[in-house]
């Protein structure tokens, strides 16, 4: 699949057969998460694969925003300490969610690429989860991937044309596209 | 250790219970119409809970409600004019049905 038209396919999936997902899917899915840029390469991410049952139905319980059944969920954690040591406050502050966005990002492609539906979820109680996946100090979880095949079609969102959001050389002078 | 028994019901509130303590923290930092979207999903849930509980039967106009919320709740992502007047006609629903369990018509 060309990358373009996984951008622009990819939907939030908030509804999913309960098929579970093989191994070597997952796995190319981590693959394609590793190779996220990374300010510095601090690569602060840490991923969290969650398949069994009754762990995914307590994370998915303390997670207002973590619609849906899934077989799978990899919560995306960045080691701060680590940031920090090497990129001091911006690598812990800035970098590690900037970092952990990219590997996201690249997940959810892959996993469109290779068939799945996604959805992001930043709508969870990091406390909760902490407790729940017994995460040490200085690991924050970022984001959940809520994982699976796709069981509904969403409608394609509005999104904000190029002229609107793109300035030429600078601030205000307006962008006009050339092409179709 | 011996499990503690649990009804369907008593697990199904608890979970409700769950997602309440974990919406109210997260509404501190979350857009102002996640608040209302949580509720109404927490409507959704409790409605869930109709059938399961003992003296508690499923009941045709709250299913009916939970069909609408479910199907109209995330107009709150891509249309907020629109979820709002969803909430308004679901408020719209539940007076009429308020009169009409109070014995009065609309």
């Amino acid at each position: 699949m060309e990358v373009l038209e996984a951008i622009r396919g990819r939907r939030s999936i908030r509804k999913y057969k309960p098929q579970p997902i093989p191994d070597e899917v997952v796995e190319k899915i981590l693959e394609a998460g590793r190779w996220a840029p990374s300010g510095g390469n601090i690569q602060p991410w840490i991923f969290i694969v969650v398949r069994d049952r009754a762990t995914l139905e307590m994370i998915r319980k303390v997670s207002p925003g973590y619609l849906g059944t899934a077989p799978l969920a990899i919560v995306v954690c960045s080691d701060k300490q680590r940031a920090f040591q090497v990129g001091g406050r911006l690598g812990r502050d800035y970098m590690t969610i900037a970092d952990c966005a990219m590997a996201v990002q690249n997940m959810l492609l892959a996993a469109y690429a290779l068939g799945l539906g996604t959805c992001v979820v930043k709508s969870f109680s990091p406390i909760a989860v902490r407790e729940i996946l017994e995460i040490p100090d200085g690991i924050e979880p970022e984001l959940i991937v809520v994982v699976g095949y796709p069981d509904e079609r969403p409608v394609v969102p509005h999104r904000f044309s190029i002229e609107e959001i793109t300035y030429l050389d600078k601030y205000g002078n307006k962008f006009v596209r050339k092409g179709p | 250790m011996q499990e503690e028994q649990r009804t369907e019901a008593e697990e199904r509130l608890f979970d409700i219970l769950v997602f309440l303590a974990t919406s109210a923290r997260g509404c501190i930092d979350e857009p102002p119409l996640y608040g209302p979207f949580r509720l109404v999903d927490a409507l959704s849930r409790l409605i869930d809970v109709y059938g399961h509980v003992p003296g508690l039967k499923k009941d045709p106009f709250l299913t009916e409600i939970k069909a609408e919320i479910d199907g109209k709740k995330f107009l709150v992502m891509s249309d907020p004019e629109g979820f709002k007047r969803f909430l308004d006609e679901l408020v719209r629903k539940f007076t009429v049905e308020l009169k009409r369990r109070s014995g009065q018509r609309s």
